[in-house]
């Protein structure tokens, strides 16, 4: 199937290059000490999850960013799109296979720095770490890996040249994290919204608020933990008592949260791909 | 069955139209020569016979299947070798051909394959990034080779090759050719295409400025080669009492101070004209000037209009700037001015 051989051909491509060791080794080293680093302060492992939990939405994409945002426009840039094309490969057979290969590192980054943090979390805390609840973390955040390499595979197949493809990739990051769940003051999604609400006439419920916030990969994620992960031990510490007795709003649900990750893993990709169908390669 | 047809093929980039209306028919098993100044289209033509740019305009179909439709398809059929692309990187030419053969899903042995183009097996087994021009094109050249392709599409193959290398490639597309396989060569390089092809098709600026054996066009227009020699004493009569004149293909002869310039319509008129001046008298200096693709393009397109010193062929080196006024005292190597 050619898919099939595209994907490997790419994925052997990718695996030799330093870029890739290089990701590797700094988003694992990084879970490394952060877990070494807090189990004198936190007696359990759950506790650093929260750190993990930022250091995942914040630091994993610009990580995976240069392993992905070429994927497609540099092919196109290079010409090498022109041998893989000039095979008997169709636009889509091509296109999923580069998805697929990136995906796969991403993911394999991401099930790598979680298992890392479990072997870590095991040796070094007071008390021993929950598997379930780390396997339910790593599902959680391969989500967000495979949501976030899909946004960045499709913004390098809508885009001509790398320069393009650079600047949309760390726009959507912007876009989708820092300014979606509000990582800066002032320039993010709530402001925008206290601004919207404070039309005449324009009123923004608490619940509306909710299902907004929920619908970039990042809020969908943090959302998901307090629900799926935290979950039993929200009193324990206060840093989780924020999320104690939230309202039943659609956009703290976990299914509605689960869905937005999966529509965005599923629908960057083929929205990139539409975009990628009908593109001139000459 | 054609193994190339367009009708009106055109394509518009904004307000450039970079293919104009071509009508092409290439036979199978034929070797076609699609002869053209960098920017006149060539490329673009390919790229849409393979399914990279939708036409503008008109049609185009390849071994019977319409190119719009299913690209896909063509591509089963056909061998690529594209102009100007970059390895896939940190693989090896190895690994591309092997890629290749598992696509095709053909039964090639990529050593085997490797090794007709003249790839040496450790340089083979390295990064593809690595190479120089030469082996990256030696490469390029086996990945369009795999699966006994029905027809070979080669876009400026010999770029960058050396003399064997060039050679190298017209063995092969002779030995395509008698596997049955249709090939449409792409050059820039009059002499390059002269020698292999069937037939030749000159593209200028979008448009099909004309088609038909090399031999063809060069005798139609009566501009095969120009030799020129510098004699010690021009004979009085050299002209004028035909013995020049008589030699089967001089179609022209012309003298100026102490330079004869003889107009030969095919190669093998050169000999017998140099042998008829230096009979005469004695010759101190011979030039040959082949009939460049340029000389050829404007005599087919009036002079207007005409490529650029970029775009000369390299064939030969013996390209003269064309001046025919002014000719036999210096050379130009390069259509540029020397002091």
């Amino acid at each position: 199937m050619s898919v099939d051989t595209v994907a490997r051909s790419d994925f052997k491509s990718v695996r030799r290059s330093s870029v890739v060791v290089g990701v590797l080794v700094a988003f694992v080293g990084m879970v490394a000490l952060m877990f070494m680093g807090s189990s004198s302060a936190h007696p359990e492992p759950v506790r650093t999850t929260w750190g993990l939990s930022a250091l995942v939405v914040w630091v994993f994409p610009l990580l995976i960013a240069p392993l992905t945002y070429l994927a497609i426009a540099g092919d196109r840039e290079r010409g090498s799109i022109k041998y893989h094309l000039g095979l008997p490969n169709s636009r889509g057979e091509y296109f999923l296979a580069k998805y697929v290969s990136r995906a796969g590192v991403a993911t394999a980054a991401m099930a790598l720095g979680v298992g890392t943090a479990l072997v870590v979390a095991t040796a070094t805390y007071d008390s021993a770490p929950d598997i379930g609840r780390f396997l339910v973390f790593g599902t959680i955040s391969v989500l967000f890996a495979l949501a976030m390499a899909g946004v960045f595979v499709a913004v390098s197949a809508a885009v001509t040249t790398r320069s393009r493809a650079m600047f949309g990739v760390f726009g959507a990051y912007f876009l989708l994290s820092a300014f979606w769940v509000g990582f800066l003051p002032v320039l993010n999604l709530g402001t925008v919204l206290d601004a919207v609400g404070s039309i005449p006439g324009v009123t923004v419920s608490d619940s509306a608020r909710a299902v907004i916030a929920a619908l970039s990969p990042a809020g969908a994620y943090f959302n998901l933990l307090p629900e799926l992960v935290w979950s039993d031990v929200l009193t324990d510490y206060d840093t989780f008592a924020t999320f104690t007795d939230r309202p039943d709003y659609l956009g703290y649900e976990a299914w509605f949260n689960l869905l937005v990750l999966g529509v965005w893993a599923v629908g960057a990709p083929l929205l990139g791909y539409l975009r990628f169908r009908s593109a001139e390669l000459g | 069955m054609s193994a190339v047809t367009t009708e009106a093929l055109t394509r518009r980039f904004g307000d450039e139209t970079a293919v104009d209306g071509l009508d092409l028919d290439v036979a199978e098993g034929e070797v076609f020569g699609f002869l053209g100044p960098n920017g006149a289209g060539k490329s673009t033509t390919i790229s849409m016979l393979l399914g990279f740019i939708e036409p503008s305009d008109g049609s185009a179909a390849v071994l019977g299947t319409d190119v719009t439709e299913d690209p896909r398809a063509v591509r089963e059929r056909v061998g690529l070798l594209p102009e100007g692309f970059d390895a896939v990187p940190n693989l090896s030419a190895r690994e591309h051909v092997q890629t290749a053969i598992e696509t095709k899903g053909a039964d090639d042995d990529p050593d085997a394959v490797i090794e007709r183009v003249g790839l040496d097996p450790d340089d083979a087994r390295r990064p593809a990034d690595e190479y120089s021009t030469g082996m990256f094109q030696r490469m390029a050249l086996a990945v369009a080779l795999v699966g006994e392709p029905e027809l070979l599409v080669l876009d400026e193959p010999s770029a960058g090759l050396d003399p064997n290398g060039v050679r190298l490639v017209r063995e092969i597309v002779e030995e395509e050719r008698e596997r049955g396989a249709t090939v449409f060569f792409s050059s820039h390089i009059l002499d390059e295409v002269e020698r292999v092809s069937d037939r030749v098709g000159i593209l200028q600026d979008g448009e099909l400025t004309a088609v038909n054996s090399v031999e063809n066009l060069r005798s139609e227009l009566g501009m095969g080669a120009v030799v020129r020699a510098t004699v010690e004493e021009v004979p009085g009569d050299v002209a004028a009492d035909g013995t020049l004149a008589a030699v089967e293909g001089v179609t022209d002869v012309t003298v100026e101070e102490s330079t004869i310039s003889v107009a030969c319509a095919s190669p093998r008129a050169k000999m017998p004209a140099l042998r008829a001046i230096d009979r005469a008298t004695t010759v101190e200096d011979v030039t040959i000037e082949e009939t460049s693709l340029e000389d050829l393009f404007e005599a087919y397109t009036g002079g207007q209009g005409g490529p650029t010193s970029e775009s000369r062929p390299g064939a030969g080196g013996d390209t003269v700037g064309g001046e025919a006024g002014s000719a036999g005292q210096e050379v130009a190597t390069d259509g540029g001015v020397r002091r």
